[in-house]
């Protein structure tokens, strides 16, 4: 009799720590908070042939589709390309 | 602090703060480990495993195709398009790289290509990449979204 109860004492409070609400998770989960910092990840410069070349920003780009914001808005042409969107 | 605030302490110190590096021309996780502080990789939403690859991606993606891939991840100050091309301008040689930027709090995803990388990754190349992206950051999977974007930027953009 002792020993069926100390299992279930022992399965209780297993269960209790691990369904501790207030400890954060680090798994994204979209629409709840992400309180991280700023993280910025580059790798290193030796695979960058011409790094520093064609930085003058007059150059035309080749020609491209409509460029839209995250909110649908167009986006005039500029040096810089890409595109944007949300989830 | 905001990406604006990182924009402004950049524009003076000239070196980018907060960064998984010290510095665009320092060590990479796997170079160096401990370059990134135990602190820093246990505070981010990333396991060490995801790091590792996704420092791999990027080392891989910046060796076949000659340009310079980057991942920021944090608030874009409005406009967030904006913001995103501020940040790419930061990047030594910018002209030849090509910003991701995710801000998972408004949910939103900037990639921007350099007027040179843009030669090889066109505007619509980018945007199928940022939908398949988008997908999966909506699933919660932030880590094999940017994984995906990477492997799919640098698959447009082919061997240079």
């Amino acid at each position: 009799m002792i020993i069926p109860a100390a299992i279930i004492l022992v399965v209780a409070l297993l269960v209790l720590a691990g369904s501790d609400r207030t400890r954060r998770t680090r798994r994204y989960r979209p629409g709840r908070p992400y309180d991280f910092q700023p993280m910025w990840f580059l790798a290193s410069p030796e695979q960058v042939t011409g790094a520093s070349a064609g930085a003058d920003g007059h150059q035309k780009a080749i020609e491209a589709p409509i460029l839209e914001d995250a909110t649908g808005h167009r986006v005039l042409p500029g040096p810089v390309g890409g595109a944007s969107d949300s989830w | 602090m905001t990406a604006g605030d990182l924009g402004k302490t950049a524009e003076i110190s000239h070196e980018q703060p907060l960064t998984a590096l010290t510095k665009p021309g320092g060590d990479t996780l796997v170079a160096d480990p401990e370059e990134l502080g135990p602190n820093a990789v246990l505070d981010g939403p990333f396991t060490t495993r995801q790091l590792l690859r996704l420092d791999e991606a990027l080392r891989m993606a910046d060796r076949q195709t000659g340009l310079t891939f980057s991942v920021y991840i944090g608030e874009l100050v409005a406009p967030s398009r904006e913001t995103a091309e501020k940040l790419h301008k930061q990047i030594d040689g910018s002209a030849r790289a090509v910003l991701i930027a995710v801000s998972p709090n408004q949910r939103k995803l900037e990639i921007v290509t350099g007027h040179e990388a843009r030669k090889r990754i066109s505007d619509r190349d980018a945007k199928l990449a940022g939908l398949s992206m988008a997908a999966a950051f909506a699933g919660g999977d932030l880590a094999g979204g940017i994984l995906s974007g990477i492997d799919q930027l640098a698959s447009h953009a082919g061997r240079h």
